[in-house]
């Protein structure tokens, strides 16, 4: 009846002004996250590395120094690492570029955060995205890495068109998640080779 | 070793309660599994797991203790729980996003917020009908009834507000500005104080009710998503910090952080303010803290991912199934 009709013609005024709040909204600060959907998704990989924690975690805790990471040319940070506060700002070798703020740092327990601060669906269909990076001892004295982040699928309501739903999302999460720990792996396991002498069991 | 520590206390303590007692159950929400895990907190320990479907993360406990209601925002849908048989009575479509949800303090009515509509929905859990709908602030997150049942509060996430709804006329009556982007929001035992958890500005906003303005601001830790209230103190879960800060609810004075599992987010108290219950997503646990010794009792694995958004915890004082007896 009428009262659907003017309740459909609501929804859809409702929708147009949340995805206009939205795009008015794509220029956060360090604080400020993006609208998303109810529904958030986790992803959690780990890799051996053959090195100590502390020679792991001298790599992983270096927020600015993640030039290691598949298809980053260079970083730009604001050097220290102190959440909320410090950021980086990846320069890809396509020419794009992610920002990222550190959430968390902590030196002792061996764990950071960082947060996506402008979501690209383009370049990964998933929004909100924060990652924790961890490095465990192994019990002959190597290293786990656990690499897990918290994020939504790329459209932030029900409904998600094709290429924007959550196993799309998860996908391409865990599958940067691997790359990022084979890279860390390499990275520190080259590292290591070049200095003489160095045996980690 | 501290966790050794921590489970021989749990384990002392849990000893030192007789299995007789109902010290009440939780109804935690598992999103990622899909499901809700009712956790026996004489035990702490999941005695059911039902299917829910969905997504849920809302959920909201009678005060009677004699239905958990469950919000699914995928599902649009509100799952009817009898807590007491651990046994799904009915779902009722809800429109939008449901997400937050309450009970009105006798029961008869469920109040769900529509996070994509920006609505208030009125549900007569009996028959599964909507009753009624309001109009609220953008991205309506937690919902929570005076214990008069005349008032509800709505958390607008993304107005940085607080909508004050007229539980009798169904209207919004008012709305008060808080923190940035408040998620989790409770009312005290008086119906005099509201808390919201203010996600993006770490803290929360102390709001008088009757006044309609915040009358105080407590700084958190890193994301706080809700509040809790026991034993006269206010604790807060910290999603970036995996910790609960306690203050004092009468001088608001700091009283420190409690470390807990990851990424921690719904937290209720049991009504006799025995306990502490925090959901936490990451690494799939819900802890138990003592709010007045404000230690850690103890821990259960649940299903992925739990949210326990609401008021998750049913009272110990459950009226027995007819014609058995809970012996005291």
């Amino acid at each position: 009846m009428v009262n659907l009709f003017s309740r459909a013609a609501f929804l859809l005024l409702l929708t147009v002004c949340a995805a206009t709040a939205q795009d008015a909204a794509s220029i956060p600060g360090p604080n400020s996250w993006a609208a998303h959907g109810a529904a958030p998704l986790k992803s959690v990989e780990t890799i051996e590395i053959a090195a100590a924690p502390e020679r792991v975690w001298a790599v992983a805790s270096d927020f600015g120094g993640y030039d290691w990471l598949p298809g980053v040319a260079r970083v730009e940070s604001s050097g220290g690492h102190t959440p909320e506060i410090d950021r980086r700002k990846l320069i890809m070798r396509d020419g794009g570029i992610v920002e990222e703020t550190l959430i968390r740092w902590d030196d002792e327990k061996k764990t950071l955060a960082f947060h996506r601060d402008r979501d690209n669906v383009k370049r990964l269909p998933a929004i909100n995205y924060m990652s924790h990076v961890t490095v465990k001892p192994t019990t002959d004295g190597r290293s786990l890495v656990e690499w897990k982040g918290r994020f939504y699928r790329g459209h932030p309501f029900n409904d998600p068109p094709a290429g924007l739903d959550d196993e799309t999302a998860l996908k391409a999460v865990t599958a940067l998640h691997r790359a990022n720990l084979s890279a860390l792996k390499a990275r520190v396991e080259s590292g290591e080779s070049g200095e003489s002498g160095t045996t980690v069991r | 070793m501290t966790l050794w520590r921590l489970s021989a206390i749990a384990f002392a303590v849990l000893a030192m309660a007789s299995p007789l007692a109902y010290a009440g159950q939780a109804f935690v929400t598992t999103q990622g599994a899909d499901a809700l895990d009712i956790v026996d907190l004489s035990t702490l320990s999941v005695a059911a797991t039902l299917p829910i479907g969905g997504k849920p993360a809302g959920v909201a406990v009678s005060r009677d203790g004699a239905r958990a209601f469950v919000a699914s925002p995928e599902g649009q849908f509100v799952t009817v729980v009898d807590a007491r048989a651990r046994r799904i009575e009915r779902r009722i479509p809800v429109a939008g996003g449901p997400l937050g949800v309450a009970a009105s303090p006798d029961g008869g009515r469920v109040y769900v917020a529509d996070l994509y509509g920006g609505r208030l929905f009125e549900i007569d859990p009996a028959s599964g009908t909507t009753l009624r709908r309001v109009g609220v602030g953008a991205a309506p997150s937690g919902v929570t009834a005076t214990p008069d049942g005349k008032t509800i509060l709505v958390a607008d996430r993304d107005d940085n507000a607080i909508s004050v709804v007229d539980a009798v006329r169904f209207e919004r009556v008012g709305t008060i500005a808080v923190g940035r982007h408040p998620f989790g929001i409770v009312v005290d035992a008086a119906g005099v104080r509201a808390y919201t958890a203010n996600v993006e500005s770490d803290n929360v906003s102390v709001i008088d009710i009757a006044a309609r303005r915040v009358v105080a601001t407590l700084k958190t830790g890193s994301r706080p998503y809700a509040v809790a209230l026991a034993a006269g103190r206010i604790f807060v879960a910290n999603q970036h910090a995996d910790s609960v800060s306690v203050f004092d609810e009468k001088n608001l004075a700091s009283l420190g952080e409690i470390p807990v599992g990851e990424y921690p987010e719904g937290i209720s108290a049991t009504p006799d303010g025995e306990k502490v219950l925090v959901a936490c997503w990451f690494s799939n646990e819900l802890w138990a803290i003592d709010p007045q010794r404000l230690r850690t009792l103890g821990k259960t694995a649940t299903g992925d991912g739990p949210r326990a958004f609401g008021l998750f915890v049913a009272p110990g004082d459950l009226p027995a199934p007819s014609g058995a007896r809970v012996p005291d």
